[in-house]
């Protein structure tokens, strides 16, 4: 994962943490049970000590793992936190947009993810957003459970028949973001990608409303067509 | 009737044996239905690891069509299906339905047809899961998701296939665990009292309370999945109140259940050999004991840590990752009390040790990596990823594998009389270290830098994760070279391995009391427990007894 969102560095700062965390424990417990191993490996004429231990060490043994345990846990409810606030549309974003985010519908549904525009566009398997603007995506699904994942912009939220899941996220740069559908889906899951393109403002009001234009004029054509007698 | 007088004894003789596997088969010994489900166990094993290099192959490189989708779908379902009902939980209850009603002195089971209905429930379910596999497989996966499991998107039989022989084998367990609960209760040797009972014995005790619980939660979806699936049920179905997320509670409370299980069995396990190998006690038992306890319930009340992504309040999500985290201090306890123990012993580096200190270590390697699973932002970046599969088969195949082959090799010669092969004890082991590391260090990275989704029976090209797949997928070949290496270990000891003595290891628990194998009744003579090592006692009191008291009991090196 490479972060290109505030939400993202803040994963990315958690992940490392959970990394050291878990690099801790490896090393401390490996390293003891090597060291117990080789130091106490049976030699002639040696007799095991029969010692079994007191209340004391257990309890200081426990305080430091609670200690550790509760570091942990702090510093998991901060950087959660952190990465749930989403820093709103900023100067660079979508001007029409003072406080509320950009709020897009994204359906799941076997094997395809359907984005669907304020202004009634929609689109299929590519999503194109305004940078350095609060997008609010809410995750729907038609059929079963989808976990919609672009990595590089948020995290992952499932798309549960039935619920709305929420993700906020704003984009720090343009460029093409990609993901893969995280939860098995079904036959063609492997392929159940998405891509999100993240454009400038003026580009992106140019894109949904050339996408509006283009399926009303598909929908025109399509009613022509039947009425002219031209398909059955 | 007659009225004439009847004998006040009447000896009709002794049943006539019949042929041995039909005696096998319909006993409700213990330790019969407990061999059945080992050596069972260790079969599934050998076609789990099977479908793992199946699947492996086809991820051998991008976009590769060995197996198509559905293909692939199937093999990823049985082995989920295969590894936990059919060689982790019953290798482990089996072990337990074995060696606990020995170890506590007991002559027998206090319910002994319920554990021989259990056996037989499990033996129909493995035959449900199997027969399956030759009209139509299920496709829905390891956990398989509501609604995807729902008629209207798999139709056909196999999900109801999968969901009777997981119910089957489950139903099994539970009646196991509750003739091996009674009789730890009920049946333990005079003057063993709970802080005497062996920790192996109390694992069992622990798995099977636990084993009560999150079966009856998942007997129960199972059961709403089926009138859900063949009586138009909605329980699971979106729409007219039906909630797809509830199939996710029950399930993941039954699975995280059975991770903690397979943990606490293996801990147990590993506690025996440690001190049976150091001649040390188990350094502080009581911590021991209590922390077993703990993890159980922790562990299993820390399910939603598998529901990071889904959409339920973010409080649930913060109490998942208390208690995950709180699970460091009950798992550190004991890993740290194991390698106390270790310290200041004579440890003799026998295959049952070197398992079990194998075990412990990638345990730690799995749980670590937990850690940075359970912390729910990092999860939203690494949860379903290869990185949690990585985890999840760490901790999994430390449990189950590494301390299901150290507790094979420490009670083998108990079970059968003879003693596993060391030299292939030994390659196996190292084959399979290495096998583990090769395979899962790599998804591991696949998972954590390049986000791999977990379950795609296919990766695309240029997506950076070649290498990895590839080294990954000719770790399995090690890993099921090491695997096979084990089982003909296994088998060719059963046959010709060297006959062990009654007490080979010197072990301080009561099960090496008796013969290898042991009589159907256990014990001739039970003995008073007065200390948590009753076979240390009996031996230091025969010494003392012994014209030459001078020499020291230790200098006896074990038979084998």
């Amino acid at each position: 994962m490479a972060p290109h969102s505030p939400g993202t560095d803040q994963i990315d700062t958690l992940l490392v943490i959970g990394f050291i965390a878990a690099a801790i424990v490896v090393v401390v417990i490996n390293v003891a049970l090597l060291y117990a191993v080789r130091r106490y490996r049976s030699e002639r004429g040696a007799e095991p000590r029969q010692i079994s231990g007191g209340r004391g060490i257990q309890f200081r043994v426990a305080g430091v793992l609670t200690l550790f345990a509760a570091v942990v846990f702090v510093l998991g409810i901060v950087f959660t936190d952190k990465a749930r606030e989403t820093p709103a549309t900023g100067d660079a974003g979508l001007a029409s947009l003072k406080s509320a985010p950009l709020e897009i519908e994204a359906t799941g549904q076997q094997w395809l993810w359907r984005y669907t525009y304020p202004n009634g566009a929609f689109s299929y398997y590519k999503l194109v957003v305004p940078v350095d603007t609060e997008v609010k995506l809410k995750l729907v699904s038609t059929d079963v459970v989808h976990t919609w994942n672009v990595p590089d912009l948020a995290g992952k939220y499932d798309a549960v028949p039935g619920k709305v899941n929420d993700v906020v996220f704003r984009a720090n740069d343009e460029g093409s973001f990609e993901g893969a559908s995280a939860t098995l889906s079904g036959q063609a899951y492997a392929s159940m990608r998405t891509e999100i393109e993240v454009v400038s403002p003026d580009e992106y009001e140019a894109f949904v409303e050339k996408q509006k234009n283009e399926i009303e004029e598909a929908q025109e054509r399509v009613v022509g067509l039947i009425e002219n007698g031209e398909v059955p | 009737m007659s009225e004439s007088p009847r004998p006040e004894l009447i000896v009709d003789g002794f049943p006539r044996k019949r042929a041995h596997w039909i005696e096998l088969a319909t006993s409700g010994d213990h330790k019969d239905i407990g061999r059945i489900l080992v050596s069972g166990a260790l079969g599934f094993l050998f076609i789990a690891v099977i479908e793992l290099l199946l699947m492996r192959l086809q991820l051998a490189i991008p976009e590769n069509k060995f197996l198509s989708p559905v293909g692939f779908n199937r093999m990823l379902s049985l082995y989920g299906g295969t590894g936990i009902f059919f060689f982790a939980l019953p290798l482990a209850i089996g072990l337990a339905y074995y060696v606990a009603p020995l170890q506590v002195g007991a002559r027998g089971t206090a319910l002994p047809r319920l554990g021989q209905t259990g056996l037989g429930l499990w033996v129909a379910g493995a035959v449900v899961l199997y027969s399956g596999f030759m009209w139509t497989p299920t496709e829905a996966g390891v956990n398989p998701f509501a609604p995807l499991t729902e008629t209207a998107f798999l139709s056909n039989n196999g999900v109801d296939a999968w969901a009777t022989s997981v119910g089957l084998a489950t139903l099994g367990f539970v009646l196991i665990s509750i003739d091996l609960l009674t009789t730890l209760r009920n049946m333990r040797a005079p003057g063993m009292a709970w802080r005497r009972v062996p920790i192996f014995a109390w694992g069992a005790t622990v798995g099977s309370w636990l084993m009560l619980f999150i079966g009856a939660v998942f007997l129960a979806a199972l059961t709403m999945l089926m009138i859900d699936r063949n009586y138009d049920g909605i329980f699971f179905a979106d729409g007219s109140g039906g909630a797809p997320l509830l199939w996710q509670h029950f399930s993941w409370i039954f699975f995280s259940g059975t991770y903690m299980l397979v943990l606490i069995f293996a801990f147990g396990a590993i506690a025996e050999i440690v001190t049976a190998f150091s001649g040390k006690p188990l350094f502080n038992r009581s911590a021991v004991m209590i922390s077993l306890a703990a993890i159980a319930v922790i562990g299993t009340l820390a399910w939603m840590q598998n529901m990071y992504t889904a959409p339920i309040g973010i409080g649930w999500k913060y109490f998942a990752m208390l208690m995950s985290l709180a699970l460091i201090v009950p798992v550190g306890l004991v890993v740290f009390n194991l390698i106390a123990t270790l310290v200041g012993g004579v440890l003799r580096m026998r295959a049952p040790l070197l398992f079990a200190v194998g075990a412990l270590s990638l345990i730690s390697i799995g749980l670590a990596a937990e850690i940075q699973q359970s912390l729910v932002a990092a999860a939203w970046d690494i949860k379903n990823t290869t990185d949690a599969t990585a985890a999840t088969h760490f901790t999994l195949i430390g449990g189950a594998v590494f301390g299901g082959l150290a507790a094979l090799h420490y009670w083998f010669p108990k079970m059968t009389g003879r003693t596993m092969g060391e030299t292939l004890g030994r390659i196996s082991f190292w084959t399979l270290v290495v096998g583990v590391l090769v395979t899962f260090v790599p998804l591991a990275f696949a998972g954590y830098d390049e986000g791999q989704v977990i379950d795609a029976y296919k990766f695309f090209a240029g997506s950076g994760v070649d290498a990895y797949n590839l080294i990954a997928s000719i770790g399995a070949f090690v890993l099921f070279a090491g695997i096979v290496i084990s089982l003909v270990n296994a088998i060719q000891s059963r046959v010709s391995g060297p006959e062990a003595g009654h007490d080979p290891w010197g072990g301080d628990t009561l099960e090496w009391f008796t013969l290898s194998p042991p009589e159907p009744h256990n014990f001739d003579v039970l003995v008073d427990v007065r200390s948590p090592r009753p076979m240390r006692d009996i031996r230091e009191a025969i010494a003392h007894r012994t014209a030459s008291a001078e020499l020291p009991v230790r200098e006896s090196e074990p038979v084998a």
